[in-house]
């Protein structure tokens, strides 16, 4: 167990010499790596905040009743009963006359209502079901529209879900995105190794003559190949951050045209770690093919 | 210690470097193996160390079958042989000591430790003055001293020499005959092949003759 953490610490401290012996060549294939892992990163993030703005906006999900003009009282009594039943959560009732006000006072029309001479809007209940699944949402729209008396139903969330659906779909091309992405990181990672290996063959073949395992001389380079994906996670890190930076002024002013205070949020902490743990596993398995493959190499061309 | 029977190599294309070997050495001793170049002194020296595997016959080291080991149990047998090479195989992106200290950080000892072992041997080869050097400024002989001090550094039972002194002139290569002295000296076997007589004469001891791939008990 001591033998083996020495094994480790030894192959850990041989990665970084040799890491910082080629500092242009690791830095350049850090920044390869980096430019890759920021562009699923940077959908991720911007999918995020668009989450959030969805999030943000009123998306509850309502059932407007609008009733019909010459709904009978009788009528009118039979849909306050059906919304005593237990799949309603809670009702509100708008009456035409306080729908006009509220359309004249809230959104500037107060010059349009005024020259109304008879309101056209319809008395109606605001409906929010018990089950907010869409499912139910549709079910207990579809009741309502078939009473006597309703003039029509309209589903509130309708907007929201489309908006959901897009960003599902985004989801899903980050994640295949990020699959590509990830592709690419173990090539990248497998063709810097693969040149390392070339260039200490002298020392594996020389090891070898005195007893090291095949264990021992993968080691350092599976190092070096996490590391160097780790290197390009925090590069991409610094990409998406000067992104974040050059992009945040414009947003909040695309923002503050809607009147909303809406900014960008970084990652989470548990986010970025995330990240760079995949890029440091991406990047020791790009090691691991390609000393397995090089290593053979070394040993036919002894 | 180490003993050879029936060992044919054939290499690939057909050229037959032993053929039909039997030969036997015990513990402690000092053999020379001899022979013009070709005969089959290096290839002898290899199959010792698993770096060749025999084509037939069986060569057993300390009661391993060597031909038959397999090949993630190779690394383990060679810790605890020294190996000495005519062209000393150092490593020239390390200094002097990092050289010495290998086989020690292979075999996973603590690092102080190591490096203790290692100056104690490159004082005994005489370039505990040079341990910083890097081994491409040393000279010829200094080389195959440091050569020899990656041998020992683990302590192995068994040192296998091929050709230590071949490109050295005559006083460097008697300082290094001297050392192997020593090592016999406190019970280490030796197995050296060299076609320097004057070394041969020198440290006495057993000759095996080789020619064509076959065995010769020879005297010194």
């Amino acid at each position: 167990m001591i033998g083996w953490l020495r094994h480790q610490k030894h192959a850990l401290t041989a990665a970084l010499r040799r890491l910082g012996a080629q500092p242009v060549a690791s830095l350049l294939t850090a920044l390869a790596m980096g430019v890759a892992i920021s562009l699923p990163g940077g959908l991720f993030l911007a999918l995020g905040n668009l989450d959030r703005l969805a999030g943000d906006l009123p998306a509850q999900p309502e059932i407007s009743v609008f009733l019909d003009a010459g709904a009978s009282a009788a009528q009118k009594q039979a849909i306050a009963e059906r919304l005593r039943q237990t799949d309603i959560a809670e009702t509100r009732y708008v009456p035409k006359d306080e729908a006009l006000a509220t359309l004249g006072s809230a959104q500037d029309l107060a010059d349009i209502t005024a020259g109304l001479t008879q309101n056209p809007l319809p008395d109606a209940w605001v409906v929010r079901p018990q089950t907010m699944s869409r499912e139910e949402l549709v079910r207990v729209a579809g009741a309502l529209g078939k009473l006597p008396g309703v003039a029509e139903t309209h589903l509130d969330s309708q907007w929201a879900d489309r908006l959901q659906a897009a960003l599902a779909i985004g989801r899903t091309g980050v994640w295949l995105l990020a699959g590509l992405f990830a592709i690419a990181l173990v090539a990248i990672s497998g063709n810097a190794i693969r040149a390392q290996v070339l260039v200490r063959r002298d020392e594996i073949l020389v090891s070898r003559l005195i007893g090291a395992t095949d264990r021992y001389i993968r080691r350092p380079f599976l190092y070096v190949g996490a590391l160097q994906g780790l290197l390009g996670g925090l590069a991409a890190g610094g990409v998406l951050a000067i992104a974040g930076v050059i992009l945040r002024a414009p947003v909040e002013q695309l923002a503050g045209l809607y009147g909303s205070a809406f900014h960008l949020l970084p990652p989470a902490t548990i986010e970025i770690v995330t990240v760079l743990g995949l890029t440091a596993l991406f990047g020791w398995l790009g090691a691991w093919l390609s000393v397995m493959r090089a290593l053979r190499q070394v040993e036919a061309t002894r | 210690m180490i003993s050879f029977s029936q060992v044919t190599k054939r290499y690939p294309g057909g050229h037959e470097a032993l053929s039909g070997v039997d030969l036997s050495i015990e513990k402690g001793e000092l053999v020379f193996l001899t022979g013009h170049s070709g005969a089959g002194k290096s290839t002898l020296l290899k199959l010792v160390a698993a770096i060749e595997r025999p084509t037939s016959g069986v060569v057993s080291v300390s009661g391993q079958n060597v031909g038959r080991l397999p090949q993630r149990a190779i690394p383990y047998l060679r810790r605890n042989i020294g190996l000495i090479f005519q062209d000393h195989k150092l490593l020239f992106d390390r200094n002097v000591i990092e050289n010495v200290v290998l086989p020690l950080d292979i075999a996973g000892l603590d690092r102080r430790e190591s490096l203790k072992r290692a100056r104690a041997v490159i004082d005994k080869v005489g370039l505990l003055k040079r341990e910083k050097a890097n081994p491409i400024s040393l000279s010829g002989g200094e080389q195959q001293r440091l050569c020899i001090a990656r041998a020992l550094v683990s302590r192995p039972a068994l040192l296998l020499a091929d050709e230590p002194t071949g490109n050295l002139d005559a006083g460097y290569a008697a300082d290094i005959m001297a050392m192997f002295r020593d090592f016999h000296q406190v019970g280490t076997t030796l197995v050296i092949a060299t076609h320097d007589d004057r070394a041969i004469a020198a440290l006495g001891g057993r000759t095996l003759h080789l020619d064509h791939g076959k065995v010769q008990e020879g005297s010194a």
